[in-house]
């Protein structure tokens, strides 16, 4: 199922929830510099056959992610088709237990699907040893937490530059990195502030610092806005969509927000488990 | 910043529960490191003994007298027996201060003309030796017992006998003071002809009877063959003798003391163990407030044995520090203890001071603890799933 029929089956639905609507409008409105899968949905609607331009960076062919509590079996994914295409920013809604963070979860690299194969960045997640994995994390994702999940007895310098300490990168270099980051959230003058000293959107700011740093291919972020007031979250999506339209960083975001599903370029619905 | 940083750093998370739990470490150091002193310093005070001098005694026991006769002999020995440069004896007398009678110090009935020729370590003004000399009831102590006591040449002194049961009259004619550290600064020495003449009267059967007798050897002279050459002497005797070097009599002393310094050992055991415990408990709480944290470090790359790394290295780190406190806090406070037990506690504690061994072991003991004390959070923490960890709110 590709990005277009979503967005068309999603569109489709005569009885589409108010979110579903501001998203339709969002997307029927000329965006600067649109992305070719961030063609408005009348677009969508008229060429559904259209594939993405650009190369998928996520491919998940039938997964299916099963759990067990005691003896009872959970299927949360069920044959899960899927493509995301390189320097896309989309955001997974649906309901709590429909099963977003779970694909998230896999697609980072965190879990592995208990069948169907997931490709993602060119690596067949499904095959690669737990070390394999955890170091192929720290060089192709970054991570953007709900609840910012910053270490309080670092420095914002310092919690940025955490995924550097696993590379060869020398201090000197790690650090000027991590500066930048900072400057890109805009934060450069909170550096040598540690978390509790930091507003919940400068917090987010710090996290997504700490998710580009290393210069991953992919963001994927757990509802980055689900902390924040509407300003904060509007800076923090702001700078989202900065990421990608001038980084072209691929970004995969969980919400429960509307108006953050509508700074996204796609948006895909998901409950029980499947892709609407 | 750096791994082993970002572990140190986590140390000082909370710094009341940091603060508390160093010096928990401190403490429980501080009192392994007190009671490993005072062990080494009950044997050392043997160790230190000297090596020149033998010590001739009864074959059964210590505690057996000796028939004065043997000392004759034994100072006949003067060139029959090869090595022995010249002789003493001694007798345990065991008395105390009339008031302060829980304060110990030996008192010893010595052989005036002979004992300090042997005791070559203890020194005595001329005048005042040859005024001990002069006076049968006079006594010389030391310097410490002096100073403890508040005597100086001149006083006269009353004790009350336990082994010999009187009251006993004396007055200080000399002061000696040490010329080596272990030697014990705090004897009463009197005179033997005193005692001897005052058991002719009241107890003649424990009259000419001798505690154990002193050898001083030739600096050349092999210990051991003296020993034996002595003890050959006697060796037909219906009282045989056992010789041997100062330094193997206090041991066998010690050895009565073996229930006490085997109880201390163990409780010095015991504390860090407690000590292990409780840092174990510390870290493991500490562990489980940061779950989510070690599940952020998991999903950005930071693989388990990182995870482990950090908490033990956070355990070491809270054992070098508390190991650090600890010793800051044993250097003042127990050699300061030390030198006032030296003074007054000389003849058990004649070294009291924190050896650096064990400064260095107890270091080494705290470091190596904490970071066994870390190792069951450690383990659970690299187990951690990334998932469910990233679930726990922080």
């Amino acid at each position: 199922m590709s990005d277009e029929d979503v967005k068309a089956e999603t569109d489709s639905k005569p009885d589409a929830d108010a979110e579903t609507k501001a998203k339709a409008k969002a997307k029927a409105e000329p965006k600067p510099e649109p992305e070719p899968q961030a063609k408005p949905d009348a677009e969508a609607e008229t060429k559904p056959e259209v594939k993405p331009i650009k190369p998928a960076i996520i491919r998940c062919q039938g997964i299916g992610r099963t759990f067990w509590r005691g003896k009872e079996r959970l299927d949360v994914l069920e044959d899960l088709d899927l493509e995301i295409a390189e320097g896309s920013f989309e955001a997974l809604m649906g309901p709590s237990g429909s099963g977003k963070t779970t694909l998230l979860n896999l697609i980072a690299g965190l879990d592995r699907p208990s069948k169907g194969r997931l490709d993602v960045a060119g690596r067949n997640i499904g095959e690669m040893s737990d070390a394999a994995l955890a170091k192929w994390r720290s060089q192709t994702i970054g991570f953007v937490f709900q609840h910012f999940n910053l270490i309080p007895v670092l420095t914002a310098l310092e919690n940025v530059q955490l995924p550097l300490l696993l590379t060869k990168v020398p201090s000197s270099e790690r650090k000027q990195r991590a500066q930048t980051a900072l400057r890109v959230v805009g934060l450069e003058d909170r550096m040598h502030h540690r978390p509790q000293q930091l507003s919940g959107g400068q917090e987010q700011r710090v996290g997504i610092a700490r998710a580009i740093v290393h210069d991953p291919k992919i963001i994927v972020a757990d509802e980055p806005t689900g902390e924040l007031d509407r300003q904060s979250a509007d800076e923090v999506l702001t700078l989202l969509e900065r990421l990608n339209r001038e980084f072209g960083k691929t970004i995969l975001m969980v919400t429960h927000d509307p108006a953050a599903a509508e700074r996204a370029t796609v948006l895909r619905k998901l409950d029980k488990g499947r892709l609407l | 910043m750096t791994l082993v940083g970002l572990s140190i750093k986590n140390v000082s998370r909370n710094r009341l529960r940091a603060v508390l739990t160093v010096f928990g470490v401190a403490i429980a150091l501080l009192a392994f490191v007190f009671i490993r002193t005072t062990l080494d310093a009950w044997t050392g005070g043997a160790e230190h003994a000297a090596q020149d001098r033998l010590g001739t005694m009864h074959k059964v026991t210590f505690t057996m007298d000796l028939p004065r006769t043997y000392f004759d002999e034994l100072d006949g020995t003067r060139g029959s027996v090869p090595g022995v440069k010249a002789a003493t004896y001694q007798s345990w007398f065991g008395a105390k201060h009339p008031v302060r009678e829980q304060e110990f110090f030996a008192t010893i009935a010595v052989d005036t003309d002979t004992f300090f020729q042997v005791y070559e370590d203890m020194e005595v003004p001329a005048e005042q030796l040859a005024a001990w000399k002069e006076d049968r009831q006079g006594a010389i102590i030391g310097e410490a017992l002096a100073k403890q006591f508040g005597w100086s040449v001149g006083d006269d002194v009353t004790l009350v006998g336990t082994i010999y049961p009187g009251d006993w009259k004396f007055t200080i004619e000399g002061i000696y003071t040490a010329k080596r550290r272990a030697v014990d600064k705090s004897q009463f020495l009197f005179h033997w002809k005193y005692l001897n003449e005052s058991m002719k009267e009241q107890a003649p059967a424990r009259a000419e009877r001798i505690g154990w007798m002193t050898t001083l050897i030739e600096g050349s002279a092999r210990g051991a063959e003296v020993a034996q050459a002595i003890d050959a002497r006697f060796e037909e005797r219906d009282i045989q003798t056992r010789t041997m070097s100062e330094r193997a009599l206090n041991m066998e002393f010690l050895g009565s003391f073996g229930a006490i310094l085997t109880a201390l050992d163990v409780v010095s055991g015991v504390i860090l163990v407690i000590m292990m415990l409780i840092l174990g408990n510390t870290i493991a709480m500490s562990v489980r407030e940061r779950t989510n944290e070690y599940g952020v470090l998991l999903a950005l790359g930071f693989r388990p044995k990182h995870i482990a790394l950090f908490v033990m290295g956070e355990g070491i780190a809270v054992g070098l520090l508390g190991g650090l406190v600890g010793l800051a806090l044993a250097y003042p406070f127990i050699n300061g203890m030390g030198r006032w037990i030296e003074d007054n506690m000389g003849s058990f504690f004649p070294y009291f001071q924190i050896p650096p061994h064990v400064a260095i072991t107890s270091l080494a003991l705290a470091m190596l603890l904490a970071g066994l004390a870390a190792v069951i959070p450690a383990y659970r923490a690299s187990r951690l799933d990334v998932i469910d960890a990233l679930r726990r709110i922080g």
